[in-house]
């Protein structure tokens, strides 16, 4: 077995308030993640890298999911014109 | 007395076509039983180092979910899904007892102490399953269940893409059903309860 062990149940949730912490700051400043430093550092050191990679991708899909919800799916322009 | 022997001749032919589908249907079950053991078998070890295929299972209805303990988030919302699943049918006692199970994507961390480690925190009948890399790998192409390990960061620490399903295996080894990631644990139990309602054994 390679390295280290895999976090356990507190230090998983410890992680996810961390995470829960840092996207509600978000949410209340339009995504100005300037405004939110101080709860990313205690989100990336509540978490392991790789989990925190994993969470700002599930940020961005839920992000691009709630705009497709309401604004509606538009094709990209580049698409060529007749 | 003509309406009389219609009536017996229809009785007579309904009972005939009874019976041929009384045997069909035999037919069909013992074929399935013969694929039953072949497909979706695995050969690995459990948290005590014991070997465990599918035949161990027999007799048993089995909720089986594939992941791993370096998850983030999905793997742990699964197995407490599961392990509340299990909790609900086990409140009727007329229920048969539900085996939970988890299998690895990620046998080179995920040694049994790992596993054992890890699934303390979930139901108590959960039981851990792992194994070479091979056997992993063909325990869940077994199963269809798509894996893929990410790159690894400097500290070495990856995560695994893995298909996210739980599934049903009855007590002739075969599947009954699969649930995703919003299936609810009453829903599942519900399933589980209506499997277990229509289910008859295969015969021998």
């Amino acid at each position: 077995a390679a390295g280290m062990a895999a976090p356990t149940m507190e230090e998983r949730k410890a992680c996810w308030g961390a995470r829960d912490e840092f996207w509600q700051c978000l949410d209340s400043h339009g995504d100005d993640a300037a405004k939110c430093e101080k709860l990313r550092r205690a989100f990336e050191s509540r978490c392991p890298q790789q989990w925190v990679k994993h969470f700002d991708k599930r940020r961005d899909f839920l992000k691009y999911k709630k705009k497709l919800e309401t604004e509606g799916f538009h094709p990209p322009e580049a698409a060529g014109k007749s | 007395v003509a309406g009389a022997v219609a009536g017996a001749a229809a009785a007579g032919w309904l009972y005939v076509r009874h019976q041929k589908e009384r045997r069909q249907r035999s037919r069909r079950l013992r074929d399935l039983r013969a694929l039953a053991l072949g497909q979706g078998d695995f050969q690995l070890r459990d948290t005590a180092g014991t070997a465990r295929s599918k035949a161990d299972f027999l007799g048993r209805w089995v909720l089986l979910y594939f992941g791993f303990t370096h998850c983030p988030d999905v793997c742990p919302e699964e197995l407490e899904k599961l392990s509340r699943a299990v909790e609900l049918l086990e409140r009727d006692p007329a229920l048969p007892p539900v085996q939970p199970l988890f299998v690895t994507v990620d046998p080179e961390r995920d040694d049994e102490a790992a596993l054992a480690r890890y699934l303390r925190d979930f139901h108590p009948r959960l039981v851990g399953l792992t194994g070479t890399p091979e056997q992993v790998r063909a325990a869940a192409a077994a199963f269809r269940v798509y894996v893929s390990a990410g790159p690894r960061d400097a500290d070495g620490d990856y995560v695994v893409d893995h298909s996210v399903l739980t599934f049903l295996v009855d007590p002739d080894g075969l599947f009954r059903d699969c649930y995703s990631r919003s299936r609810t644990a009453e829903e599942v139990a519900r399933s589980v309860r209506g499997h277990m309602d229509t289910y008859e054994p295969l015969p021998l």
